[in-house]
C-alpha cells in the first residue's frame, strides 16, 4: 500500500490543561479530498493548528505523519516547506507588510529551503497575476498590507491565492467557505478544484454541506468532542444536514 | 525664593564648569556649579539622569584634521558639513539655497541644560535659507572627528514662504567617547513645507545630544523624523511652536537601542494659536539590556481653539531585559480641541509570527519582516526614493547588527 499523504494516529492534545483532542485517527491518501464536519468547539481548528505547528498546544500522545514523515517536531515553516498549507479560519492581519512583499518572501523562502532557484521578479509578478485573475483578486488588494482591511470574503480568497502560489501537497482548509457570498463560494471552490491532483490531498473543514456540492469529497468525517466519530461517503454530509450532530456524539459514547 | 544649596560636583560636572569658564561663559559656569547635571528629580530628565549617566566629559574638541567616511550616502543629495563644531566650506549650493555662517548658537534661550551648554559652547552656526522649492535633498553631515572631544554645533534653517525642501541631518564621527551637542533652529514661513530628518549614526562610545527647535508660520507643513541608531547614550529634544493658524506637523521618531544603550526622545509641542494640527508617532525598539525613553508633552494654549493633536508611542521589546518607558503629557487650556494620546508596548505578535512561518518564512526572516512592518509607518511618508532607501538601509543595518 502506498504511503498516505496524512496519517494521524491517536492524537491527544491539551490546551491550558484541558484536553481538546481526544484521540484523533485519520488516514488521508494521496490525491483524495476529505471533509471534516462537526459542531462548534469540537476541536476542528485546534486540529488544523496542531497540524500547522502553532505554539501553545501540548501534544500528550500520538503521531502525525505527512507523506510518511513525522512532522510534530518541525517548526511551522519547515512543515510548510515540506508541503503543508493551512488556509486559516480567521486569516491574520499584518499591518506594515504588503501582500506582495509577503507573497514573494513566502514563495522564495520555500524554494530556497528546497534548494531550488528563487523566482525572478517578473516571473513572480506573472505567477501572482495569473493566480489572482482566476480568483478575481485585483492588484490594488495585493498592494495593501497583508489582510488589513480585507473583507471576510477577500481574506478567504487571498488564502486560496497563497495556496495556489505555494503549491502545497497537503492543504488544510479551515472553514474557507464561511463568510463567502454565493459567487465567491463558486470562485473559491473552482480555485480549490483546480488544485486537485493525484499528488495533492485536501482536508476540508466546513459546517455546510453546500460547499461539498462544489468541492466533492471522497470521504466525510464527523468530528465530535475531540475525535472522529464516524466516517463515510459524501452522502454522510447530507445525513448530517438533515439530522444534526446529536445522533453522532452518542455514537461515540 | 528657596535658597539653592550647591550640589556635590562630580568629575564630569567639574570638566563642564572648566570648559564654560575657558570660553568666557562665567555666568553659566557659576550657575551650573550650583545646580550640577540634572538628576531624576528634574522632571524633564526623570528617566535620563545625567548625573548618573554622564561620568566623564572629554576636552573641548579641536579642529578636525581627518574625516571618517560619510555615515549615510544619499544618492543625489547636496552635502554640507560641520566638523567638530566648525562649518566647512561647501561647493556651490543648489538653486534656491543660500548657505552662510553666523556667530554663536541658533537656539533661543531656554531653561534646559543641553540648550544652555549649546548656547555657551557653539561658536558658529551654519545658516541655510531656502528661498523656493529645492529639489535635491540637502544633507547636513555633522561629524566629530579625531580624539575624544566635546563638540557643540549649530544650524539655522529658514524655509521661506511657500518654499519646500527635504533636509537630512546625520551625526557621526570617529569611534571615540565624544560628547556631542547639536542644535538646529528651524523656521517655516507661511505655507512652507519641510521634511526634516535627523539620524544619529555616531559610534556606540559617543554620547549624543541634539536639540531641534521648530517655529511654524501660518499654513506651514512640517514632517520630522528623529532616528537614534548609534550613540551609547542619546537624547534628542524637539521643541516646536505653532505660531500661525492652519499649520500642520507630523512629528515622528524612532529610538533604536541595543545592549548597554540608553536612548531618550523628548518632545515638547506648543499649539499656541487656533486651528493647528499635529500628529506625533514615536516608536522604539529595544533589545539586549537597554533603555528607550519617550517623553511627549503637548501644550494647547487657552486661545488655541480647534487644535487637533494626536500622539502615539509604540514600543517593541526584543528582549526581556529591555526597558521602554513612555510618558505622554497633555496640557490643555482651550476647551474646543481634539487631543489624545496612546501608548502600546510589547514583543512581536505571536499570531503574526505563526502566520508568516506557516507560509514557509523562517523565524529570523519573519521577525525582520514584522519589524520592518512596524517601522513602515515612519518611512512610508518619505517621498524621495533615494532617501527612503538610505534610511531603510540604516534600519536594516541596525536590525542585522
Ligand atoms: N488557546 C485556547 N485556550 C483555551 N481554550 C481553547 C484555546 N483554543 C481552543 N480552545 C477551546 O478548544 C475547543 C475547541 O476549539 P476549536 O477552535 O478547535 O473548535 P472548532 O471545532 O474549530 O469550532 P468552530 O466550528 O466554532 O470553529 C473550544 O472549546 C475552545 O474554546
Ligand atoms: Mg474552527
Amino acid at each position: 500500500m502506498t504511503t498516505p499523504m496524512l496519517e494521524i494516529r491517536d492524537l491527544h492534545v491539551r490546551v491550558e490543561e484541558r484536553e481538546i483532542l481526544k484521540g484523533v485517527n485519520l488516514v488521508l491518501p494521496a490525491g483524495e479530498v476529505h471533509a471534516i464536519m462537526g459542531r462548534n468547539g469540537s476541536g476542528k481548528s485546534t486540529l488544523s493548528y496542531v497540524l500547522a505547528g502553532r505554539d501553545g498546544y501540548e501534544i500528550t500522545s500520538g503521531e502525525v505523519l505527512m507523506d510518511g514523515q513525522n512532522i510534530l517536531d518541525l517548526d511551522p515553516n519547515e512543515r510548510a516547506t515540506a508541503g503543508l498549507f493551512l488556509a486559516f479560519q480567521y486569516p491574520i492581519e499584518i499591518p506594515g507588510v504588503s501582500t506582495m512583499t509577503f507573497l514573494k518572501a513566502a514563495i522564495n523562502a520555500q524554494l530556497k529551503a528546497r534548494g531550488e532557484a528563487v523566482l525572478s521578479t517578473p516571473d513572480f509578478m506573472r505567477a501572482v497575476k495569473d493566480a489572482g485573475a482566476s480568483l478575481q483578486i485585483n492588484s490594488d488588494m495585493l498592494k495593501r498590507a497583508l489582510n488589513v482591511g480585507f473583507s471576510g470574503g477577500e481574506k478567504k480568497r487571498a488564502e486560496i491565492l497563497q495556496m495556489a502560489l505555494l503549491k502545497p501537497k497537503l492543504c488544510v482548509l479551515d472553514e474557507t467557505d464561511s463568510g463567502l457570498d454565493i459567487d465567491a463560494l463558486r470562485i473559491v471552490s473552482d480555485g480549490v478544484n483546480a488544485l486537485r491532483s493525484p499528488t495533492r490531498s485536501m482536508l476540508v473543514i466546513t459546517h455546510y454541506q453546500r460547499l461539498l456540492n462544489y468541492i466533492v469529497p471522497d470521504v466525510v468525517h464527523v468530528f465530535s468532542d475531540g475525535r472522529i466519530v464516524k466516517s463515510g461517503g459524501k452522502e454522510l454530509a447530507l445525513e448530517l444536514e438533515a439530522e444534526g450532530y446529536a445522533g453522532f456524539s452518542e455514537a461515540a459514547a | 525664593m528657596a535658597l539653592q544649596i550647591p550640589v556635590r560636583i562630580g568629575p564630569a560636572e567639574q570638566s563642564l564648569i572648566d570648559q564654560l569658564n575657558s570660553v568666557g561663559a562665567t555666568a553659566e559656569a557659576t550657575r551650573f556649579a550650583v545646580i550640577g547635571l540634572p538628576t531624576r528629580k528634574v522632571e524633564s530628565y526623570h528617566y535620563t539622569d545625567l548625573k548618573q549617566l554622564l561620568r566623564t566629559v572629554p576636552p573641548l574638541a579641536s579642529v578636525a584634521t581627518s574625516a571618517s567616511p560619510p555615515a549615510l550616502r544619499i544618492a543625489g543629495a547636496h552635502q554640507l558639513m560641520i566638523a567638530n563644531g566648525a562649518v566647512q566650506e561647501s561647493s556651490t549650493a543648489p538653486a534656491g539655497v543660500i548657505v552662510g555662517k553666523t556667530a554663536g548658537s541658533a537656539l533661543g534661550p531656554r531653561d534646559d541644560l543641553l540648550v544652555r551648554l549649546n548656547s555657551a559652547l557653539a561658536t558658529e552656526t551654519l545658516s541655510l535659507v531656502l528661498e523656493s522649492s529645492v529639489d535635491p535633498v540637502i544633507q547636513i553631515d555633522r561629524r566629530t572627528e579625531g580624539p575624544a572631544g566635546h563638540a557643540a554645533d549649530s544650524a539655522r534653517i529658514f524655509v521661506a514662504d511657500g518654499a519646500s525642501a527635504t533636509i537630512v541631518e546625520t551625526y557621526s564621527g570617529s569611534n571615540e567617547p565624544h560628547l556631542t551637542n547639536h542644535a538646529s533652529f528651524v523656521q517655516l514661513g507661511k505655507g512652507a513645507t519641510l521634511t526634516h530628518i535627523t539620524v544619529d549614526l555616531s559610534s556606540k562610545s559617543t554620547t549624543h545630544f541634539a536639540t531641534s527647535e521648530y517655529l511654524l508660520a501660518e499654513g506651514a507643513r512640517l514632517r520630522t523624523l528623529t532616528i537614534h541608531a548609534g550613540a551609547g547614550l542619546a537624547r534628542s529634544q524637539v521643541f516646536a511652536r505653532f505660531a500661525g493658524e492652519r499649520a500642520h506637523a507630523d512629528f515622528t521618531g524612532l529610538n533604536l537601542v541595543g545592549d548597554g544603550q540608553h536612548g531618550d526622545i523628548t518632545i515638547d509641542i506648543s499649539h499656541a494659536v487656533p486651528n493647528t494640527t499635529s500628529k506625533e508617532i514615536f516608536k522604539a525598539i529595544a533589545r539586549g539590556r537597554s533603555k528607550a525613553v519617550f517623553q511627549g508633552r503637548i501644550v494647547v494654549a487657552r486661545d488655541a481653539q480647534k487644535t487637533d493633536a494626536k500622539m502615539m508611542m509604540q514600543g517593541l521589546m526584543l528582549s526581556d531585559e529591555a526597558e521602554i518607558l513612555s510618558k505622554p503629557e497633555l496640557e490643555i487650556y482651550a476647551d474646543d480641541v481634539v487631543c489624545g494620546h496612546g501608548s502600546t508596548c510589547g514583543a512581536l505578535d505571536e499570531d503574526h509570527m505563526f502566520y508568516l512561518m506557516s507560509r514557509g518564512v523562517p523565524k529570523a526572516e519573519a521577525e525582520t519582516m514584522l519589524v520592518r512592518g512596524f517601522l513602515a509607518e515612519l518611512t512610508d511618508p518619505i517621498v524621495d526614493a533615494a532617501l527612503k532607501e538610505a534610511l531603510e538601509a540604516v534600519l536594516d543595518g541596525w536590525l542585522g547588527g
